[in-house]
């Protein structure tokens, strides 16, 4: 076999208490898709993170392209012919999307002291091209985009470097099924000019199409390595949670279930392009999907009916009360847990109680005012138990989660609270296929108990897999509404999705 | 790199650690204060002196960062705060002077302060701009106006005062210490067992999230810079105990000590989660000590300018210090 692009030999960290490398060895070969998966804490990202430049090794040794390797930044990794695109935000929101794209090398452009601006700008419209946003202004603010065309611009800045190796880390989740082909398409180009791939994705499926080999890790230890003719979905699920999965994944009834009684009713919506007169009626002891493409509405929508936007014309109301802000949601009882969680469902630098705890303060306060540590103790730790939250205790900074548990913790801040309507938008993004399980679960648990849920996503499958009616959107509109049953398959939702 | 087994610290020491780093601004106190001592006695001049300078004005500069915890939680700042309590001092002083009841001045001085303070949220709100944007255009009209009242009504004399026997009575420290106390234990309550400390605290750490958990950040600004204002007060009140006359220097540079008292006291300047009132309170005596121990080391015209230079050099230190015990915790996203 040729000499591997990327050698990772004995690689350990810790972050305070949370061993999550424990000497791991990682191999990468010229002309190989590698994929890496693993539960949600397993070290898929830290040990990518380790190699990209961004953290640093406790023990370990590297080389690349049969050098010793050990890169100060990205910036410096990139120059050298390693990129990454991170989890979450990669990008700098207050700069333009040129701009995002030459970060670190922008004297390419240089004209004497000044930067050829225009030079910088057909630079970026031909790279953005090939990520497939020809039709995006690269002289915008990064701000002005959403998280998957944010997500396709760090894109865009790594393969205008030709990398040697490009990392994605869970990257996928972020787009859309167009944006995740795009992505495919880039990396058998990678392969094609025998450079190399690091793919961390937690669904297998894609992996299992995608990938060249598969590496596994559990708890910061690498469990086994597959190759493409040893690829078995059920071995690798059993290596990655060191168990099998017990119950059902998704609902196991096929026909649709509700209670008496409107827990919640949008007419006609209407924001700019956004939403065009979308009316929904969400029943007690329902769950409802929303289901798209990503510019097709439906994360506004979400926001609209949380009241977090206001539309132009139409309203939401719940028990006769109209929703025209998101704390007289939540005095209606709607819970609202957000797409781009590390910005919008949590504070990073705040611990998990103070995060649990911060929407459900009428359960525990007295009058509605005094808060009391042992009885904003006890709420919290009856989340973390309830959710199974994996953590060394309630006092932990969030920072310092898994993606998996940093969700249980904002499914946990507003189950707490008690709320009967949910709004969820995208809620397994980013986690693992045990902790997608439990909240699958958990919502039909949730369901069953009267609660209703409207659960946005992207991700078909699980669309199919747990709600009761789905609404397909397109370009703002509800273009198509499935009842559970036999019609409600891929091949006829995607019809009205595009 | 050399191979080493690694092996994850238990929870408990792990606890320790941070209680040790949530003690550090303490220790550091006590560590200053024993700088001082020995300095004072090095030089052989007379401790209960400096001790006295040290507490009159650690009390304002404590009450007034206090206070300010409230603002610098929501991750802003406010440096009007000095000019604040010059304006409220010299409002307070015009007011004795015309009226000869105590009373009034009290009230004056209050309502000064926590009018200036809801000004600068207020426009903030109106205009949607940063708080900080209005907070320095506050600081050059408060300063202006009050300089402009002194030196109309001061003369040759360079300030403006009240008879040193009305405000005589009060120049006592167990009264100083009462209210510092009483100021701080009212802050800590708001702070730590209501809710509104814990919106503010989550507001600081991301304003983002805690809108979309029904968090309105107006209306905890307005609050914050009203707790401000009430801490100016005190500070403007006790300022004129101590010395009952008012000059365009005096509290001049409270604004920019209480950014670093915050910070000596362990508390990031980005505000947040990790917010503490004992920040204010620790980093207050801590601030005034260590310049006081530069200003006696430096003697000499350079001796400010290079205590200044210290204490800056000391500010990063700290800043870095904290921020790499945040960083080292961070998993990647």
């Amino acid at each position: 076999m040729a000499q591997p692009i990327l050698e990772m030999k004995g690689i350990h960290k810790r972050f305070a208490t949370t061993v999550a490398l424990n000497g791991v060895d990682l191999t990468v070969y010229p002309g190989e898709i590698r994929g890496l998966i693993g539960e949600n804490g397993s070290g898929k990202s830290t040990i990518s993170s380790i190699a990209a430049g961004m953290l640093k090794a406790d023990a370990g040794e590297m080389t690349f392209l049969g050098k010793p390797w050990a890169p100060a930044n990205m910036v410096e990794a990139l120059e050298h012919g390693f990129g990454m695109i991170v989890q979450e935000q990669g990008t700098v929101p207050g700069i333009s999307i040129a701009e995002n794209i030459f970060l670190g090398d922008i004297d390419q452009f240089s004209k004497g002291p000044f930067v050829d601006r225009k030079a910088m700008l057909a630079a970026a419209r031909k790279v953005l091209e090939r990520v497939g946003m020809d039709k995006v202004d690269p002289a915008l603010p990064m701000a002005a985009l959403d998280i998957q065309d944010r997500k396709l611009v760090e894109i865009a800045k790594v393969i205008a470097r030709e990398p040697d190796i490009f990392v994605v880390d869970e990257t996928t989740t972020a787009l859309s099924q167009i944006g995740r082909e795009k992505i495919y398409e880039l990396m058998r180009e990678q392969k094609a000019a025998d450079k190399s791939v690091l793919f961390i994705s937690h669904d297998l499926d894609e992996l299992l199409q995608t990938c060249d080999t598969l590496t596994v890790l559990r708890d910061g230890n690498l469990i086994r390595s597959f190759t493409k003719e040893e690829f078995d979905p059920d071995a690798i699920r059993t290596s990655m949670i060191g168990r099998e999965l017990q119950g059902d994944y998704y609902r196991s009834d096929s026909t649709p279930t509700r209670q008496d009684g409107i827990a919640l009713a949008a007419e006609h919506l209407t924001l700019g392009e956004e939403l065009q007169d979308v009316s929904l009626t969400l029943y007690k002891g329902e769950i409802v999907g929303i289901g798209g493409l990503s510019q097709c509405g439906m994360h506004t929508l979400g926001k609209v009916l949380f009241g977090a936007q206001k539309p132009q014309q139409g309203r939401v109301t719940v028990n006769g009360t109209a929703i025209i802000g998101e704390a007289v949601a939540m005095k209606q009882g709607i819970g609202y847990v957000a797409k781009d969680r590390d910005v919008e469902s949590l504070c990073l630098s705040a611990s998990i109680q103070d995060n649990i705890a911060v929407a459900g303060m009428e359960r525990y306060a007295i009058r509605d005012f005094l808060i009391l540590e042992n009885r904003e103790r006890a709420y919290v730790d009856k989340q973390i138990g309830d959710l199974s939250v994996k953590c060394a205790g309630r006092d932990q900074q969030v920072s310092q989660l898994s993606g998996g548990n940093k969700q249980k913790v904002v499914f946990g801040k507003w189950i707490g609270r008690g709320s009967d309507i949910l709004i969820l938008d995208c809620p397994t993004r980013g986690v693992d296929i045990g902790v997608k399980q439990a909240m699958y679960q958990l919502m039909t648990r949730l369901k069953n108990e009267g609660k209703s849920i409207l659960m946005i996503s992207e991700e078909m499958p699980e669309l199919i897999g747990m709600c009761d009616r789905l609404l397909v959107m397109k370009d703002g509109r509800v273009t198509k509404e499935f009842a559970r049953g036999p019609e409600m398959v891929d091949t006829e939702i995607i019809k009205y999705m595009i | 790199m050399a191979k080493t087994k690694i092996a994850a610290p238990s929870a408990a020491s792990y606890r320790r650690r941070q209680m040790l780093i949530t003690l550090l601004p303490l220790l550091a106190l006590g560590v200053l204060f024993a700088a001082l001592c020995a300095v004072v006695s090095t030089k052989g001049y007379r401790l209960d002196m400096y001790l006295e300078i040290i507490f009159n004005e650690g009390v304002v500069l404590a009450i007034v960062a206090t206070g300010a915890i409230f603002i610098y939680t929501l991750g802003s700042f406010d440096i009007s705060l000095g000019a604040s309590t010059l304006f409220s001092a010299a409002l307070g002083v015009q007011t004795y002077n015309a009226t000869g009841s105590l009373p009034l001045m009290i009230l004056v001085i209050f309502a000064v302060a926590i009018g200036c303070s809801l000004l600068s949220s207020v426009l903030a709100s109106v205009f949607h701009i940063p708080v900080f944007v209005t907070t320095v255009a506050m600081m050059s009209v408060l300063s202006a106006i009050a300089a402009q009242i002194i030196t109309t009504y001061g003369g040759a004399l360079g300030g403006i005062s009240i008879p040193g026997e009305v405000v005589k009575p009060l120049d006592k420290p167990w009264i100083k210490i009462v209210i510092l106390i009483a100021f701080a234990a009212l802050c800590v309550f708001i702070f730590n067992f209501t809710k509104i400390g814990r919106r503010q605290k989550f507001l600081g750490g991301n304003p983002v999230c805690a809108q979309l958990t029904g968090i309105d950040l107006n209306k905890y600004a307005i609050i914050a810079f009203v707790m401000a204002g009430l801490g100016v007060g005190i500070g403007a009140f006790l300022t004129l105990v101590y010395t009952p006359s008012v000059n365009t220097g005096t509290a001049s540079s409270i604004g920019m000590n209480i950014i670093v008292a915050i910070v000596f006291g362990g508390m990031p300047i980005s505000g947040g989660a990790r917010s503490r009132i004992y920040a204010a309170l620790v980093g207050g005596f801590s601030y005034i000590l260590l310049n006081n121990i530069l200003m006696l080391l430096i003697e000499g015209n350079a001796g400010y300018g290079i205590s200044q230079i210290i204490s800056a050099v000391f500010f990063l230190a700290v800043v870095y210090v904290t921020g790499i015990n945040y960083r080292t915790q961070t998993l990647p996203r």
